[in-house]
């Protein structure tokens, strides 16, 4: 195992690029080869020695075997773990945009808040969030008409608007709250959502499987319910508690799922 | 400056030159038979040499490409290409729909120097010509739709062939406009009321005019006003399972209207994109090719000529004015749709398209197309283009070249990787023919010159323009006809050696080396001023009524248009070539 950690050592107002910072591409460069690795701000492009300390223990064979281990205050870093399809990144701060998007492989933690766009688009690996994320998290991006393909979110905190907007595969567990418009679109893949959401949820989803532990203020009229199943058996795992099942949406011929806790 | 292109094998088909080793002389923007001492050399000892690319029906420049960037930024992702150090181009951006700097960049490093745009109406033509003067490098005469203008309907419906005639030319003055252009006649015009047309015959509901007597009239008023190129005709029912039948009786209904005298070209009618025209059956179950009869009476007839707008098996994007062709796509499909109207002129629309390889019509549709490449023999009366961005992006010309050069590689295409209704639908796999380079010239350049009425372009003879392309393959060293070779004719032919254009090195060595401004071309008929004038001051009242703004704000000002090449046509009453 090689670890590469990375400790922020001056602080930035403009935001800096990090999608040049992956396992795949540092695991077999030497300490200077990293420290010299190219990340943008703005429209510069600087060493990364210019804004973090970097070290290395051990050392790997291949992409899998390399941790990027990243410290400081991340609030202005985007693209962290663009892109990435292997290894694993740990970012110990709040980070900012696109974090884990395009992802197709790989591990990355952020023990922290993430800005809008995590996740999105990924078709692979596995982004773990431990605080809060903003908007369009798991969506796909402006114009798309297909998202998140594969791959697992898992977020610990809340969530913003449009979680999983065109979802088409892959699961997303979100063990707090979601804002409006979760699933929007949806042609598969599974989320599970622990705490509350707010409304619009499923909005011309054609497929897939919502489910709801949380309370809902109101369901869109193209869901139509179905039954009550106790302790149902959903994409492979028992929900404990009486669940009602709603179909939809009917407004595009929809047959998705929305299990929602009584 | 002077240059002398040294031993380069050229092939230049209107002189009759197949591949012969030998000197290009340029001087100024020409190429000439005598350069002084002080000409540079550039040595292209064995290398392919040709003219410069002319592409005579692709979409690059107008509203369609816009409202395209604006609703599919999913394909301005595509293609991103940071600003290069090693040559003077800038950013790129986009796939089927680039932006306009990146076509420039795209098209030029491809040795193409004349592209035209195929699809302005006259109400969009400033913007247009806008998005023109952001495209670098290249030469770009626009066509003018006039095939759902309400004027011209109003003129057909009463029979007043003059007026249409006036009204044509000063059309294209307005438009700086160099054809014209119709498609879907009455069609498009139709879908203002939520309809189409199906057929030549069927009236459109409010004029009730039919597509047979739009076409007819204005090519009987092309070929009267002697305009450099033919009507270029996006036939009715595009897309249509069975529209065969329609395609082939627009071929026929202009047979015996005479061409003008004074005309380089051969044809009286273009018509375009004739793949998405060929299809047999009663729906997309039962579809099959068409193309046999068409390339029979192709074949047969002259008074014609045709691109193909060739499938490549891309994720692109449609775009036309042929509006309710792409609600029927959207129906289809169920993708993201656009539609725009264009007030009394034209309407248009826009929806991704996926071609597989896989999906049975697809494959069909590309099947189709290399039937007309591989069944009209003789390659004058045809053209490459892949209606960019609708069939595929234009960068997948030298893809298609690959494909008709090596029988191999597309009979191991039809065997492993393709749906198997190319064969079992379409005659292509019954053909046995091989482009060789002088063809490949003929339909790349000096088809869609000929056909443009372009006569300075698409040959290296006396006095034609310095525009030449230089790619790095040795001619007489490599066997385009071996499937391992594919590869290696689409990069060397995406990426030129030496393109030339006006005689000014715009790359070297697949590397952009000098930006110009692009070039407008458009026509301008002399000889009918008073009428012109008569005949606007009696349109002004109807025009200020129907339109959104005013006559004055219409026309596209001088400029708009900067640099421009005007082609003067001397208008001399009716100048027929007998029969």
């Amino acid at each position: 195992m090689k670890a590469i950690n990375l400790v922020m050592t001056r602080k930035n107002s403009i935001a800096i690029e990090f999608d040049n910072i992956l396992p795949e591409l540092l695991f077999d460069k030497s300490l200077t080869q990293i420290q010299d690795s190219i990340i943008y701000m703005g429209n510069k492009q600087l060493p990364l020695s210019e804004f973090f300390e970097v070290e290395i223990e051990g050392d790997c064979q291949n992409s899998e075997d390399c941790l990027i281990n990243i410290e400081g205050d991340l609030s202005r870093v985007k693209r962290i773990g663009f892109a990435m399809n292997s290894g694993k990144i740990i970012a110990n701060s709040n980070v900012d945009f696109h974090v884990g998007a395009l992802m197709t492989g790989g591990h990355i933690t952020v023990n922290g808040d993430a800005e809008s766009y995590a996740g999105r688009e990924m078709t692979g690996g596995t982004l773990e969030i431990k605080g809060n994320v903003k908007e369009f998290c798991g969506s796909s991006y402006a114009g798309e008409w297909r998202g998140m393909s594969g791959g697992q979110i898992i977020i610990h905190g809340n969530v913003g608007k449009q979680l999983a907007d065109f979802m088409l595969d892959g699961k997303i567990h979100i063990r707090g709250n979601c804002d409006i418009l979760a699933g929007v679109h949806m042609s598969g893949g599974f989320i599970q959502i622990d705490g509350n959401v707010t409304q619009w949820i499923g909005g011309q989803m054609k497929k897939g499987i919502i489910v709801l532990n949380g309370k809902i203020d109101s369901m869109l009229p193209g869901f139509v319910f179905q039954e009550i199943v106790h302790n149902p058996l959903i994409n492979g795992q028992y929900f404990i508690g009486k669940y009602r099942l709603y179909s939809g949406d009917r407004g595009v011929n929809g047959k998705g799922q929305i299990w929602i806790k009584e | 400056m002077e240059y002398i292109l040294k031993n380069g094998i050229v092939f230049d088909p209107k002189n009759n030159v197949k591949g012969e080793q030998m000197d290009i002389l340029i001087k100024d923007n020409k190429i000439t038979d005598e350069v002084s001492s002080n000409a540079k050399v550039l040595d292209v000892t064995g290398k392919l040499v040709m003219p410069g690319g002319v592409d005579l029906h692709s979409h690059i420049a107008g509203p369609k490409l816009s409202i395209g960037r604006l609703y599919r930024p999913e394909d301005i992702r595509r293609g991103i290409k940071p600003p290069s150090r090693n040559d003077i181009s800038g950013f790129e951006a986009g796939f089927s729909l680039p932006t306009c700097p990146t076509i420039g960049y795209r098209y030029t490093k491809m040795g193409y120097t004349t592209v035209t745009e195929a699809a302005v109406p006259p109400l969009e033509a400033k913007h247009a010509h806008e998005e023109i003067n952001s495209i670098p490098n290249l030469d770009i005469p626009t066509l003018t739709l006039f095939g759902n203008n309400w004027f011209m309907l109003k003129y057909v419906k009463e029979n007043r062939l003059d007026d249409l005639k006036v009204f044509i030319s000063k059309w294209l003055k307005l438009a700086k406009g160099y054809g014209v252009k119709i498609v879907n006649p009455c069609g498009s015009e139709a879908w203002g009321w939520g309809k189409n047309v199906d057929g030549l015959d069927d009236a459109e509901p409010h004029w009730e005019v039919t597509g047979r007597q739009v076409i007819t009239s204005l090519t009987r008023v092309n070929e009267e006003l002697g305009l450099p190129h033919s009507v270029h005709v996006h036939t009715n029912d595009l897309g249509h399972p069975g529209n065969y039948e329609t395609t082939l009786e627009t071929f026929d209904c202009v047979k015996d209207i005479k061409k003008n005298r004074n005309v380089d070209r051969n044809q009286i009618i273009h018509c375009t994109h004739v793949q998405f025209h060929s299809y047999k059956g009663t729906s997309w179950r039962d579809v099959s090719s068409g193309a046999t009869e068409l390339i029979d009476y192709i074949n047969k007839h002259n008074h014609l000529t045709c691109d193909v707008g060739q499938i490549t098996f891309d994720e692109t994007t449609t775009m036309t004015a042929d509006a309710p062709m792409e609600y029927d796509l959207f129906r289809l499909t169920g993708l993201k749709w656009a539609n725009k109207d264009i007030e009394v002129e034209t309407a248009s629309g826009l929806i991704p398209a996926i071609y597989s390889q896989h999906a049975p019509v697809s494959v069909l549709q590309w099947a189709v197309g290399l039937e007309f490449f591989m069944g009209v023999k003789d390659p004058w009366k045809i053209a490459l283009t892949t209606d960019s961005p609708n069939a595929g992006p234009f960068i997948r010309y030298p893809k298609i070249i690959s494909w008709l050069m090596s029988q191999e590689k597309l009979q191991d295409m039809l065997d492993n990787d393709v749906h198997s209704w190319a064969t079992k639908r379409t005659d292509l796999g019954t053909y046995n023919r091989e482009y060789s380079w002088d063809e490949i010239t003929v339909i790349t350049r000096s088809s869609p010159a000929k056909i443009l009425g372009l006569e300075d372009r698409g040959h290296l003879g006396l006095n034609a323009k310095a525009d030449i392309s230089v790619y790095d393959i040795d001619v007489d060293d490599f066997d385009p006809t071996l499937k391992s070779n594919s590869e290696t004719i689409e990069n060397k032919l995406l990426n030129s050696k030496y393109t030339i254009k006006d005689g000014e090195i715009l790359v070297k060595d697949a590397k952009i080396v000098k930006l110009v401004k692009s070039n407008h071309i458009w026509c301008n008929v002399k000889g009918l001023e008073n009428s012109e004038r008569l005949l606007e001051n009696r349109i002004k009242p109807e025009f200020n009524k129907y339109y959104t703004i005013k006559y004055e704000n219409y026309g596209v000002n001088d400029h708009y248009i900067k640099p421009d090449t005007q082609v003067n046509v001397e208008y001399m009453g009716e100048n027929y070539e007998s029969n």
